[in-house]
């Protein structure tokens, strides 16, 4: 094990603790800041929300949390690593043994069946029999029947439950969602967004979710909500009332 | 309706990557196939006018029986256009300061040459100079050799019959030089108004009146059909075609042409349709979307035929744009290859190849994906459909070969490429789909981990349909290269083989029965065994079973070894590069029977057992045909069309002995000697032949080259087009692997490797089906002997590993240089 999971162990630390997060895109003819000065702590096995409007930032901020980019100023870290200072490789090897992914169009690979889909992070990971624990996961969200189905033969819900199945495969201590349910009808994305809850407790992971859904947000345990690039404290009174 | 048709401009479809792909492949189609037809064009005139020079004319009428033509045949030649020009060839004795010698005497008129040059020395240490015109009236340019044979300076008079004549230069070389036995060494040119008065032309002389004419193609062929009635059997009409050697290569060169355009047009076709069914495939959406507001099926039909068409002559006129200035940058080549200016030629029927591959590459692949779209369900709107599953493209897939290899047919004439190309791509096929069995059974157990070798495996696995289906494309594009490099390889090899280095220059002919050993004996002292030594007895072949030869033979056929006396003889065993193809060679035993070559016997119909009668001078010898066999005529060895078995029919007949070998440059001078010493010996000098044919061959082998180079090029273009068209699944995929942790160093090992046992695949692939093609064409088209190419056979498969890991790697590029979330939100 490497010196980040044995960071303060013992002590209860926030699992997500971002500072000062500012990120600019350069455009053709100027700068747009997209993020401004951003501060946020999520603790172990917390479930938060973000919401806002579309172009409020809030997938770039999911994406920075995730180590996918790194920001222009400020500074993230996960599990108690900087990742913001780290190589594209030093978070690509984090993200493969402690980040899971659900995107909001699923991003399963077309060519692959869903039980290959599922193995592909157990692959990079190099986890022994990544088939048998794919197996495992995919029976968990009710698709055993559908493993050597390509996404193109699955509906929208069970494409979405192939991706959730894929994103707890690796045993992450964060699972990172970008509208899980934005693409599914209601009843679906009741369905999904209660499996993503399930599995989340058992599994005892920490949960960032981006939506603009406030149902689905309402069933995190904390609320953030972002406008404009800037992220806004949860009121009291909403913690209280969850 | 209208709305939908203003969408589909050409501007807007340019903006799609299959579009672009699909007119890429187009524009280069038209482009190659039309540069190569125009080129081919070029080429064959252009060689043909070098090799014209050979005949120092277009044609030449020989009349061998020592009459003149009638003068009409000569005005009615200019008056269809044709240039003109006469020579006088003879044997005779002349005398210079002190010593008397056998000479061979070409009188030429002004005109001479019509085409090339002659070479000649002012003096025997002067430069060496091209000159257009033969020696003036009371001139005479003589052999080097003579010179120093007679004693004599240049300004002396040598005397010549009654005539004495100041020599004036020294002659090199001679544009028709031509190979004849009867031109017996050596040279001496003069003027053909000065033969009269020489006196040595009596009634009953042997000499060869030739006559020269050049002009257009169709002012020649005219002129033939004019004077083909009124020619007597001893006249002969030769065109630079009929010339043996030159003919041999000129066919091979112009083949290879043709097999470089036919594997153009199937490349491009191939092109053509990877790239638009992938752009179908990315049309269904679209299609969908149309139905939902409304379009018909017959509509949407008609909407994809306009665009086809509109693709059609957009890539027909910007293939046309490229190609004429490729066109033109291949005949300045040519042009500083041949160092002489090469006229441009311009023939608008090459262009015809370009359309028509155009046209069908478009109908035949390109429209019927498309024409598909029009079943794609409005539904898919709402949710994606199961896609095809390949099984109703089979009956397009046999109209497209059928179109191709029917396209290729007409392109190149020749049933047997077809055939043999067609051969090739079944087995190519057959291969894959053992092939495509055996990745699925052999790879199915491999599961991942984070080596980067059994993520390729893995990879490969996973896009078996997409890998094979590239595996498929990839192997055709190189078994169409492949090919053409192992016919260019064993064809130039072939030509290497037929004119080693040290090919026999020399013949020594008219050795007399009883002096036979002291000429061995004398080459053997000077180093240079003598290896064969051939008996030689002139006779004209007269009779076949009992009747006159000419009656029993189809008078269709000009058969000019029947209108001369042939060279026969007598061996004990079979010339190494002769080959027995009916009966057998004769047993030591054995003296009755007789040899003949196999394309004389084949053109006079004969088989074993045939009587041939003989007449030789005053007798006749009858036997039967016991052989047949081939020769090789460019060996630039003693050739005999009728071979008979030692102590056979020509026993008592008079003989003289004939040979040839190799003599370097540096000791011509042993010639001197030898000739002094066996006067009546005469020495045929053909170095400078083997020097034109050499440099011929270096010609076409360069033009070859680059056609070769285009090819290439064109291969090159499928392959990124193929790799291309799964860009977008690659990058997402590649995107995705980074988002689930997989490490840049991982993603790029792995993909290189999984495109390299791709490519790796795909040329051992595309190389054994060429070999098995190039089989095919051996024994059709170029005559030459199989053997594997391991010179071809290793490399190929190991480049094209490497270059389709170089294209993995720069497909990976935009996916390692942006941020995965950026490129996941850019491909949704």
């Amino acid at each position: 094990m490497n010196q980040m999971t044995d960071f303060n162990a013992g002590q209860p630390q926030p699992m997500l603790r971002v500072s000062n997060l500012t990120h600019r895109v350069s455009l053709e003819t100027d700068t747009l800041t997209i993020l401004k000065g951003v501060n946020l702590e999520i603790n172990r096995g917390e479930s938060v929300a973000i919401v806002g409007r579309s172009g409020s930032g809030k997938t770039t901020l999911l994406g920075l949390l995730a180590g996918l980019d790194t920001p222009s100023e400020g500074a993230v870290e996960l599990d108690g690593a900087r990742i913001s200072e780290f190589g594209e490789d030093e978070r690509a090897k984090l993200r493969a043994s402690r980040v899971g992914f659900v995107f909001q169009s699923f991003q399963l690979l077309p060519a692959m069946t869903a039980l290959e889909n599922v193995m592909l992070p157990l692959e990079l990971a190099g986890i022994e029999n990544p088939e048998a624990r794919a197996r495992e996961l995919l029976g968990r969200v009710g698709l055993e029947e559908r493993l050597n189905h390509t996404p193109r033969q699955l509906s929208g819900g069970e494409q979405q439950r192939v991706a959730i199945a894929r994103a707890f495969a690796s045993d992450p201590v964060v699972l990172f969602a970008d509208e899980p349910t934005g693409n599914l009808d209601n009843r679906t994305g009741h369905a999904v967004s209660d499996l993503l809850m399930a599995l989340n407790r058992e599994q005892g992971t920490t949960l960032v979710m981006v939506t603009h859904d406030e149902h689905l947000a309402a069933r995190c345990g904390r609320q953030f909500s972002i406008e404009a690039g800037e992220l806004t404290e949860p009121s009291p009174a909403q913690e209280a009332a969850d | 309706m209208a709305a939908a048709r203003k969408l589909m401009s050409v501007r807007r479809d340019w903006r799609e990557r299959d579009v672009r792909v699909v007119l890429a492949a187009l524009i280069i189609a038209v482009a190659t196939v039309a540069t190569i037809a125009l080129f081919a064009g070029q080429l064959q005139r252009t060689l043909v006018s070098s090799a014209s020079s050979f005949l120092a004319a277009d044609r030449q009428l020989e009349a061998e029986n020592g009459r003149e033509i009638p003068s009409g045949w000569l005005t009615e030649a200019r008056s269809r256009g044709l240039e003109t020009g006469r020579m006088v060839e003879f044997s005779t004795m002349v005398f210079g300061a002190e010593n008397f010698q056998l000479v061979s005497v070409k009188a030429v008129s002004d005109e001479y040459p019509l085409r090339g040059q002659i070479e000649v020395q002012e003096d025997p240490d002067g430069a060496r100079q091209l000159v257009a015109q033969g020696p003036g009236p009371g001139e005479v340019w003589i052999n080097p050799r003579l010179l120093r044979l007679l004693n004599m300076s240049i300004g002396d008079s040598l005397e010549v019959g009654n005539r004495n004549l100041r020599v004036s230069g020294l002659l090199i070389r001679e544009p028709d030089g031509g190979f004849r036995l009867s031109a017996l060494a050596p040279r001496i040119m003069m003027h053909a108004d000065d033969v009269a008065s020489t006196g040595v032309i009596q009634t009953g002389s042997r000499v060869e009146y030739v006559y020269l004419f050049a002009g257009s193609d169709d002012a020649l062929e005219g002129y033939y059909r004019w004077l083909e009635p009124q020619l007597e059997p001893s006249h002969e009409w030769e065109s630079v075609q009929d010339g043996e050697t030159f003919s041999r290569s000129l066919q091979r060169a112009e083949r290879f042409l043709l097999l470089g355009g036919s594997l153009a047009v199937l490349l491009a076709a191939v092109a053509v349709a990877v790239a638009s069914r992938q752009y179908s495939l990315a049309q269904r959406d679209t299609v969908a979307l149309l139905k939902t507001l409304g379009v018909r099926s017959r509509g949407i039909g008609q909407l994809y035929l306009r665009r086809l068409a509109l693709w059609g002559i957009t890539g027909v006129v910007a293939g046309l744009a490229l190609a004429l200035p490729l066109f033109w940058l291949l005949t300045r080549l040519l042009s500083e290859l041949l160092e002489r200016p090469v006229d441009l030629y311009l023939e608008p029927s090459a262009l015809a190849p370009a359309l028509l591959t155009a046209v069908v590459s478009l109908f035949a692949f390109a429209y019927p994906p498309i024409r598909r779209l029009r079943n794609v369900p409005a539904m898919r709107v709402l949710r994606s459909q199961p896609g095809e599953s390949g099984r109703e493209a089979i009956p397009d897939m046999l109209v497209a070969i059928i179109a191709v290899f029917g396209l290729v047919w007409l392109y190149a004439g020749e049933l047997g490429l077809v055939i043999s190309l067609l051969g090739g791509l079944g087995l190519l096929l057959g291969i894959l789909a053992l092939l495509g069995w055996v990745l699925v059974a052999a790879l199915r157990k491999v599961r991942g981990g984070g080596n980067a070798w059994r993520l390729a495996l893995v990879g490969l696995y996973r896009h078996r349909r997409a890998s094979l289906s590239q595996i498929a494309v990839f192997a055709m594009t190189l078994m169409l290269a492949a090919t053409l490099i192992l016919v260019r390889t064993s064809l130039l090899d072939d030509w290497q083989a037929q004119l080693p280095d040290d090919a026999p220059n020399h013949f020594l002919i008219n050795i007399a029965p009883d002096s036979v050993g002291d000429v061995s004996r004398f080459w053997s002292e000077q180093g240079h065994d003598l290896e064969h030594l051939y008996p030689m007895v002139r006779g004209r072949l007269t009779g076949l079973n009992g009747q006159p030869v000419k009656e029993a033979v189809s008078k269709d056929e000009r058969i000019n070894a029947l209108n001369r006396e042939l060279n026969l003889t007598w061996m004990p065993e079979l010339p190494q590069d002769n080959e027995i193809v009916q009966g057998a060679w004769f047993n030591p035993e054995q003296t009755r029977g007789v040899s003949v070559e196999a394309e004389l016997a084949e053109r006079l119909g004969l088989a074993i057992g045939d009587e041939l009668t003989f007449t030789i001078g005053s007798s006749k010898v009858t036997e039967p045909v016991t052989s047949i066999r081939t020769v090789q005529w460019d060996s630039m060895k003693p050739n005999f069309y009728m071979a008979f078995p030692p102590g056979g029919g020509l026993t008592d007949m008079p003989a003289t002995w004939i040979t040839s070998f190799y003599l370097p440059g540096d000791d011509k001078t042993a010639l001197n000697a030898f000739s002094r010493r066996f006067p009546t010996v005469s020495v045929l000098e053909i170095d400078h032949i083997i020097d034109r044919i050499q440099q011929i061959v270096q010609q076409v082998t360069q033009a070859i080259e680059a056609i070769l180079a285009l090819i290439l090029a064109a291969a090159l273009v499928v392959m990124a087009a193929v790799v291309s068209a799964t860009l977008q699944d690659r990058q997402r995929e590649g995107a995705l692997l980074r988002t689930l942790g997989g490490r840049q160093s991982l993603l790029v090992r792995s993909t290189m490797l999984e495109f390299a046992l791709l490519g790796g695949f795909a040329g051992v692939l595309g190389v054994a089906s060429a070999e098995a093609a190039v089989w095919a064409l051996q024994f059709g088209m170029f005559e030459g002997e199989f053997g594997w190419h391991w010179q071809v056979v290793v490399p190929i498969p190991l480049i094209s590993a490497l270059v389709l890991a170089l294209f993995g790697r720069w497909q990976l590029r935009p996916v390692l240089r942006v941020s995965p979330m950026l490129l996941l939100r850019r491909l949704e």
